[in-house]
Order: structure tokens, then C-alpha cells, then sequence
């Protein structure tokens, strides 16, 4: 049995007008998709902005219909659609209009006068740390202690005033007055008042309790507002460009003209290869395949004969297998000795927590400055590393009356080091990280097995192999496939490193290398998509392999 | 006897601990010292090798008679090492013998000696003779080699000369460091801008990013509405996706919205992020429900309840995903790298500034880690402030990972 309340003449009207209100917005949108196929709107947009539009507009449309329905039968679904489309539309609105008012990119101007006003921003704080020292006060003294706060108060509210009017926020705003006086900014603040006077309709109390609005909705609505900016940022800034980039991946895109598509010849391209027997190590590659369509990546040679692989891109697969040897020799040497560090910082003695902090830092700063640092470190003539092997070759010599000749490495200019000058330096960044990880994974394991192997008469290596090493098994899972990932991305250090960045004879040039060159070289942005998912599978396939041989491993736990 | 080597063991133990603990300590600091070092140094000193730690100032005196103060160098004088000054580089010194006695050599200034017109074949070659005075006689020699040496008096007394080649001189030094390197970087390479530009982007970031994840944090560990899960799920699943992943179409998005070269597009994108939200959900979590459905029973909005309640309980997670954020926003590259122009410099950040600054700079190592430093610094004072928190969050995001 249902019960109707009465509703009084005035939340009659407001319903009315919503009702009204839902047809004209599903007739708009109806008329806006229309429009955007006979050319009126949007008529220099490529086809995906114009299907994505559309759709869109349909949904909204259809569901606005829908809307207007239920209202009009009191379902309360018809304010959730309501509430939902107004509340989108007066999204879109506020960001076209700041969009329009060159807010976004007037951040640069902010950047120009910044400096001048961050002695305000020092008021600012020091209003903070006035309002902070009530705690100093003795208990009985409220007033002062209240006093204090709206002094505080006022002194923050005050030097952000200073501080806007110092960068030129009047300026701004009357800039961007200005600007909104365009069409388009006058027809997105007319919008922002429809919507939030709809809003406001559908929102009060009195239509709410109309529509039989249920105690629960209050939190589903709130569940949604609350995480809206988070999903709409979600949405727009990755999980749309990730359906773009796969779509990419499949067209001639060249971030200027429409792109085309072309089905999987960016794939075929990436994975044309040959293998040829050759007859003997050093026959030439143009005698065994089509040197017009293949270059040669390298040559397996066994015995007299060899095997020759050749790529239609060689580039690709150049870059694949230096990223290969990269993760293969930088993943070990961060892990390992992060291991043993771990296990030596574990001992409880004083001032393991300095040595802890102190091999965080590498990790902390910026790749950028860090390369330039090894960068002269690992110069051939001047440079420390090369010093200190002469060092100690000359120590070496002396105490063993030996005549080792010193190599002079020239670390980043030979093919045969360059790739390994930038492995040491990931390792020295991410060993004191995966550090702390093994540390906090060797603290939660009890120390009861340890005190049982003891009275069992195991040694300290026993204690590690058979219960340090299965126990941390999950903790060496997150730390081996974390490296690996962010390994299987090396791209500043190289680029920093390398001049040029792909090295001497490529011998550099990583998997993210290849991708900016010809992403953003060479703006064939459509293969590059395509680099970047097959980037993505080899990460996805090493990271299930490890996924698989933990869970082998795991058995102990249980 | 037993205790005395357990004690010794453990004494040995403890020493084996520490050496191994200092001798990585020093291996992850040395760079640091490198660059803070190199960075104070003159750029003469950077290419000495062996390389030095400390910078040093070269020591120059002021001799009457001359205006300029001149550079000190140890000389030898007679066997005995003097600090001499510097008066006169630049002065060639020919080495002559006669024809029929090439051992026979004596040293000459070069405007000492007076060519002649004749020559003489030694050897089958033609060399020149040369007027050289030898013990008050004029004798025809030829020259054999020539160089260059230095004139170095000494300051006390300027009459004492001697002369002695320049560049194998070792000069008086003392520890004096250069901080002007910082001022010259600078002002070479707009690294002021690039300074307050990266401030800002970062800062932007930070406050944005921890905004929209508290919010989104809260929602999906209090809020129960339909399709929460779903989405909860579908952000977990992108955590892991790397971000090279995004790189081209996110630029195409920002050449449609009209965002390249600004730094808009250096900030917008990064205020959303998946993995903040998750972290922020995992907080609030395990926060007791009890307090927030008493407020909420005494009339409190859920706005009111997250940020009189929440949020002041949760300063330390806050702080922790600020540290990361700050650190992740400072140090990016890739991502400027391809949506600022390398010409548009006054867009630049800290990090693209010091890839133009590697080119430019390439011969004055001391500037290009002074650049370094001003890109490190900034985030080793906000670690070391926030390091409590932040390293005891990155153990745990590991025990629970």
C-alpha cells in the first residue's frame, strides 16, 4: 500500500519546473548531438571526440527523459538523475568557464610574480605557529587562549590577502572577467546558474520528502559527490587516455593530422623478424635475408655456422634486449645487497636508524641531478671512479708485486660499459629503498623461530637460509617485482647519462628511450602506442612469472 | 677464558657489523659530498687530477712594483722548495747547441739569442744558426727545442728571480670554498624561474592531490553506495599500470585542451591519483566508526566530520602522502620533458632546466652540479623533516604490498 503525502502548492511548482526543466535539458542534448553530425558544432573535431561527444549527449539526453518521467511519477530515481546530470553539467560548466577565463593557463603568470609574494606566505605561517602555541598556555586562561586563536586567525587571514594582492591576484580576476565576456564564457556562466539553480530545486528538503527519498540515498548521493573530482580526474586524465592510447596503438597518429587506422601494422611492424642459418660466423647479413626490409639485430654463432636475427626494426629490439640486460643486472645488484643490509641493520645496536635514514637518501632525489653527478663521477680522466681503480690497482700491484695494466675505463663512451655505468647508478638509488622494505619484512618475523633454531643448534647461516629467506618470501615478491617494473622504465638516467642518449652504437637506447624517440622525435605517436603496450605485456608477463614462482615459494608460510 | 672470546666474538661481531654498515654508508653518500664539494670549487680546480674533496682558492701576494696581486707557486730554489709569485708567464727559453756538438747545450731566452741569415745541414736537414752568447763569447748554434717558462720572484724581494716551467708548478693553495657558483648558475640558466616554477607546480600538486584523495579515501572507506566496490577495484587495478603507458595520449589531450607549454599541464594531471586514494582509503579504514556515527547522531554534515574529525586524526598519513607527492612532483622529468618546449624557458622546471644547463654548461663541471645541488637540496630538507613518517610508511606499504 502506498501513501501519498501532501505536498503544499509551492514544492507542487518547484516539481512542475523540474519536470519542465528535464525536458528541455533532454531536448537540448538531443539537438546538441544532432548538430554536432550536420556540422554546426564542433566541425574540425576527429571522429573519436565526435563519437565520445555524441554518446554523451545521448546518454544524457535519454536519461533526462527518463528523469522527467519519474519525477512526474514521485520516483525518487528521477532526483538521483537529476541531481546527477545537473550536478555534471554544472561541472562542465565552472571548468569551461575557468577554461575560458585562462585560469588554468594564467598559472603561468602566477609562476612570474610567485616569488615576490612568498614573504606573505611567511605570515601566513607565522599566524599558523601563533595559533599553535596555545597549547603553552596554562589551562585556566581561556580568554587569552581564544584571543590568541582569532589573533591567529586574523594574522593568517591577513598575510594571504597581502600575499594575493602581492602576485597580482586583482589583476588576475579582472583578466579574467575580461576574457569571460566571450560567448562562450557568458553561455558557460548562464549555465553554471541554470544548473545550480536546478540543484537547488531538486535538492531542497521539501521535494526531496515529495519524491520519497529514502535515509540511505543521503550517503549513496554523498558517497558519489565526495568521490567525484577524484573520478572525474580519474576518468579524464587515465583511464580515458589509457582506452586512447590502446586505440592509438591501432592508427598512423601523428598528434597533428586525424589519425588513421591501420589496423595492427604498428604490431606487425614491431614484430616482423627473421631467423637465417648462416654458414659461416661472419657471412653478411644482406646474402641470407632481405636487407631491403630487415636489418640485422644480432647473431647467435655456434660452432662454424650461426644463427642470424633480423628485425624490419631493429631499433625496437635492440631496445628490448639492453632493457632486458638492464633489468637483469640492475634488479640483483639493488636487491642483494639491500638484502644483507637489511639483515646487518636488523642487529639491535645503536644508530642503525641513522645508517637507515642515510641509505634512503639516494632514493629521494631526482634522477636528473643524480645522473649528472655519476655523469662526472664516471668521467674517464678526472673522474673518482677511475681513481680509485687506479688506486687500487697501484695497491694491488704493490702488494703483490704484480704489473696489472690500469684499464681507464671510458665508461660512458664505450659500447661495451655504457650500459653498465647506468646500472650501477639505479642500483645505488634503489638499494637503500628496497632496504627499508626488507627491513620491515624482517621485523614481523617472530622471533620464536629464531630462539627455536637456536636450542635446535642451527647456525646463523642455517637460521637465514631456512627461516629468514622463506619468511620474507612475500616481502622479496613486492621488492624483486617493484625493481623490476620500475627497472623495465629506465629512461632518465640514459638520457641524462648518454649524450646521445641512445649511447655509443645504441648500445643504450632502452624500451621508454625508443618510445619518446618516436613518440615525440619523430611524432609517429601511433607506433609509439604500440611500443607502450608491448612494454606494458613484457612487465605484465615478468611480473605473473614472479607472481607464480612466489606462490610456489610461498608453501612455507602455511 | 670462555667468556673472554664469547666477548671477543661478540666485540668482533659488532666491529664486522659496523664496517660493513659505514661502507655502504659512504658509497651512498659520496656523490652527495662529490657534488656539494665540486659545486664550491673553481673551475681550474674540477679537471685536477688526482681529484681533491676540498675546494681550494689559489694564494696570490701583492709585490711592490706590480699592481694586479700575482699568483703563489712553490719553486725550487737550489734544492729548497720557496713560495714564489708569479710575475711573468710566457717566456720562451730556446735550448741551442753547435752543430758539431748537439750534446753541448746551453739554455737561452729566446730574445736573448739573434737569429742569423745562415743555416748549416745536420743530419740532412737544414737548421738555422742562431748568435748565442756563451761566457762572454759569441758562438753560432742552432736551436734543438724550445719553451715556455715562467718568471717567479720572490715576494720579499723582488730581485730574486727564478725561472721554472708554469704548468708544472704546483701553486700555494688554501681551503676556500666558492659559493658565487650558486649566484652564476642561477643567472645563467634561469634557474630562478625554474626554481619558483617547480615550487609552485609542486606545491599545487601536493594540496590538490591530497584534497581530492581524502575526499575520494573517505568515500570509499565510510560512504556505502552501489558501484563503490567496482570502482575500488578498477582503481587497484591501475596502480601498477606505468605511467609511459599515458604518455602519448595525455599529450594529446593537452595539445586538445590547449595545455602544452604551460604548466597547467604539469599540475591538473597529477592532482588525481589512484594509488593516493587507495593510501588515504587504507587510512581512514582503520579509523574507529564509533566517533563518526556519534557525530553524525549530534548532527554533523559528513563534510564537518572529515575535516573537524578525520582530518586533524590523520596528520601523519597526510604528512606521508605530501612527502611522496612532493618528491614524486619535484623530481619528474619525462613528463615536462615532452610537454614544455625546451625553447619556452620561462616554463621551465628545475629538472629541465638542468638538461638545458648539461649542454650549456658542459666545460664547468662546478656549475652543473651547483644546478644539481639546487634540484637535490630541496627534497633532502623536506625528507629529513618528514623522514619519521615516511620511512616507517614505506616499510609498511611493503609488509601489507
Amino acid at each position: 500500500m502506498t501513501t501519498y503525502l501532501q505536498t503544499d502548492s509551492r514544492t507542487e511548482l518547484l516539481l512542475r519546473i523540474s519536470i519542465v526543466w528535464r525536458g528541455i535539458f533532454a531536448l537540448l542534448a538531443a539537438g546538441g548531438a544532432i548538430s554536432l553530425w550536420t556540422g554546426t558544432l564542433l566541425p574540425a573535431a576527429p571522429l573519436w571526440q565526435k563519437v565520445l561527444v555524441t554518446a554523451a549527449l545521448v546518454i544524457a539526453s535519454i536519461f533526462s527523459a527518463i528523469g522527467a518521467v519519474l519525477i512526474s511519477r514521485r520516483n525518487h530515481g528521477g532526483r538521483m538523475i537529476s541531481l546527477t546530470l545537473d550536478y555534471l553539467s554544472f561541472v562542465i560548466c565552472a571548468v569551461l568557464a575557468l577554461n575560458t577565463g585562462e585560469v588554468f593557463v594564467g598559472i603561468d603568470a602566477l609562476a612570474e610574480t610567485f616569488t615576490s609574494g612568498i614573504p606573505y606566505l611567511g605570515i601566513v605561517l607565522l599566524g599558523y605557529f601563533l595559533g599553535v602555541m596555545d597549547e603553552y598556555f596554562p589551562q585556566k586562561k581561556q580568554d587569552a587562549e581564544t584571543s590568541l586563536k582569532a589573533a591567529s586567525r586574523w594574522v593568517m587571514l591577513g598575510g594571504f590577502v597581502l600575499f594575493l594582492f602581492q602576485v597580482g591576484a586583482l589583476k588576475g580576476i579582472l583578466y579574467f572577467l575580461g576574457k569571460l565576456t566571450q560567448p562562450i564564457g557568458i553561455a558557460s556562466v548562464i549555465g553554471m546558474i541554470i544548473f545550480a539553480f536546478s540543484l537547488w530545486l531538486i535538492g531542497q528538503a521539501k521535494t526531496a520528502e515529495a519524491l520519497h527519498v529514502k535515509t540511505n540515498h543521503e550517503q549513496i548521493l554523498s558517497g558519489w559527490l565526495f568521490l567525484s573530482p577524484n573520478l572525474l580526474g580519474f576518468l579524464i586524465f587515465f583511464a580515458g587516455p589509457l582506452v586512447l592510447s590502446f586505440y592509438f596503438s591501432f592508427t598512423d597518429s601523428d598528434a597533428i593530422n586525424t589519425p588513421n587506422w591501420i589496423g595492427f601494422a604498428n604490431y606487425a611492424k614491431i614484430l616482423n623478424i627473421q631467423f637465417a642459418f648462416l654458414s659461416s660466423p661472419t657471412q653478411l647479413a644482406k646474402e641470407v635475408v632481405d636487407i631491403k626490409i630487415y636489418d640485422e639485430v644480432g647473431r647467435f654463432v655456434i660452432g662454424n655456422s650461426g644463427i642470424l636475427f633480423a628485425a624490419a626494426d631493429k631499433f625496437f629490439w635492440i631496445a628490448l634486449r639492453n632493457t632486458l640486460t638492464f633489468v637483469l643486472f640492475a634488479v640483483p645488484l639493488s636487491v642483494i645487497p639491500a638484502l644483507v643490509l637489511s639483515n646487518v641493520l636488523n642487529s639491535k645496536l645503536p644508530g642503525m636508524k641513522f645508517f637507515r635514514s642515510l641509505y634512503f637518501m639516494p632514493s629521494i632525489a631526482a634522477v636528473v641531478g643524480i645522473s649528472l653527478v655519476w655523469q662526472w663521477l664516471y668521467n674517464a680522466t678526472i673522474g673518482y671512479i677511475n681513481y680509485f681503480i687506479t688506486l687500487g690497482i697501484e695497491f694491488w700491484n704493490n702488494l703483490f708485486n704484480l704489473a696489472i695494466i690500469d684499464p681507464k675505463i671510458q665508461w660512458v663512451s664505450d659500447e661495451k660499459t655504457a650500459l653498465f655505468a647506468v646500472v650501477f647508478i639505479a642500483a645505488w638509488q634503489t638499494m637503500g629503498f628496497n632496504t627499508v622494505l626488507f627491513l620491515a619484512g624482517l621485523q614481523n618475523i617472530p622471533g620464536e623461530l629464531y630462539e627455536a633454531a637456536t636450542v635446535d643448534g642451527a647456525g646463523a647461516w642455517d637460521k637465514f637460509w631456512a627461516i629468514t629467506l622463506p619468511m620474507l618470501a612475500p616481502t622479496t615478491f613486492y621488492v624483486v617485482s617493484t625493481t623490476t617494473i620500475q627497472a623495465m622504465q629506465v629512461f632518465e638516467q640514459v638520457f641524462i647519462l648518454m649524450n646521445p642518449p641512445e649511447g655509443p652504437n645504441n648500445s643504450t637506447i632502452t624500451l621508454v628511450l625508443y618510445l619518446y624517440r618516436s613518440g615525440f622525435q619523430n611524432f609517429e605517436q601511433g607506433y609509439a602506442s604500440a611500443i607502450a603496450w608491448v612494454l606494458f605485456i613484457v612487465i605484465f608477463g615478468l611480473t605473473l612469472v614472479q607472481f607464480q614462482r612466489q606462490r610456489k615459494s610461498s608453501i612455507y608460510e602455511s | 677464558m670462555k667468556i673472554q672470546s664469547y666477548r671477543f666474538l661478540q666485540f668482533l661481531n659488532k666491529f664486522v657489523i659496523y664496517f660493513v654498515l659505514s661502507f655502504f654508508a659512504l658509497v651512498m653518500i659520496f656523490p652527495f659530498l662529490y657534488m656539494l664539494s665540486t659545486s664550491f670549487k673553481l673551475p681550474a680546480d674540477t679537471f685536477r687530477y688526482p681529484p681533491r674533496m676540498l675546494p681550494r682558492d689559489p694564494a696570490s701576494i701583492t709585490v711592490a712594483g706590480y699592481e694586479e696581486p700575482l699568483p703563489l707557486y712553490y719553486v725550487d730554489v737550489n734544492g729548497a722548495q720557496k713560495e714564489y709569485a708569479l710575475a711573468k708567464s710566457n717566456i720562451k727559453v730556446g735550448v741551442y747547441a753547435p752543430a758539431d756538438n748537439l750534446t753541448a747545450t746551453v739554455d737561452r731566452f729566446v730574445d736573448e739569442v739573434t737569429a742569423t741569415d745562415k743555416t748549416i745541414s745536420v743530419s740532412g736537414k737544414d737548421e738555422k744558426l742562431f748568435d748565442v752568447t756563451v761566457n762572454g763569447k759569441v758562438v753560432s748554434m742552432i736551436q734543438i727545442s724550445q719553451t715556455t717558462v715562467g718568471e717567479f720572484i720572490d715576494p720579499q724581494n723582488p730581485e730574486i728571480k727564478a725561472y721554472q716551467n708554469v704548468r708544472k708548478s704546483e701553486p700555494v693553495e688554501s681551503v676556500g670554498a666558492h659559493p658565487e657558483n650558486y649566484t652564476r648558475v642561477i643567472e645563467l640558466n634561469n634557474m630562478n624561474r625554474a626554481l619558483t616554477n617547480t615550487a609552485l607546480v609542486t606545491i599545487l600538486v601536493v594540496v590538490g592531490q591530497l584534497a581530492t584523495s581524502v575526499l575520494g579515501g573517505y568515500a570509499f572507506a565510510r560512504l556505502k553506495f552501489p558501484g563503490r566496490d567496482t570502482v575500488f577495484v578498477f582503481y587497484l587495478g591501475t596502480i601498477m599500470i606505468p605511467f609511459v603507458m599515458l604518455i602519448v595520449p595525455l599529450y594529446q589531450l593537452m595539445v586538445l585542451i590547449g595545455w602544452t607549454d604551460h604548466l597547467a599541464a604539469l599540475i591538473i594531471p597529477w592532482i588525481f591519483s589512484a594509488y593516493g586514494t587507495f593510501l588515504m582509503r587504507q587510512h581512514f579504514i582503520t579509523f574507529p566508526k564509533e566517533i563518526e556515527e556519534a557525530a553524525l547522531l549530534d548532527g554533523a554534515s559528513r563534510m564537518q566530520i572529515l575535516t573537524n574529525i578525520l582530518i586533524p586524526a590523520s596528520v601523519p598519513a597526510l604528512a606521508t602522502q605530501a612527502t611522496f607527492t612532493f618528491l614524486y612532483a619535484w623530481n619528474s622529468f619525462i613528463w615536462p620533458l615532452v610537454i614544455i618546449n625546451v625553447g619556452n624557458e620561462k616554463n621551465h622546471v628545475l629538472t629541465l632546466a638542468l638538461n638545458v644547463l648539461r649542454g650549456r654548461a658542459s666545460d664547468t663541471p662546478n656549475l652543473i652540479l651547483a644546478g644539481a645541488a639546487i634540484a637535490i637540496i630541496p627534497p633532502l630538507i623536506v625528507f629529513i623533516l618528514g623522514q619519521r613518517f615516511f620511512v616507517e610508511s614505506v616499510a609498511s606499504s611493503g609488509v601489507k604490498g
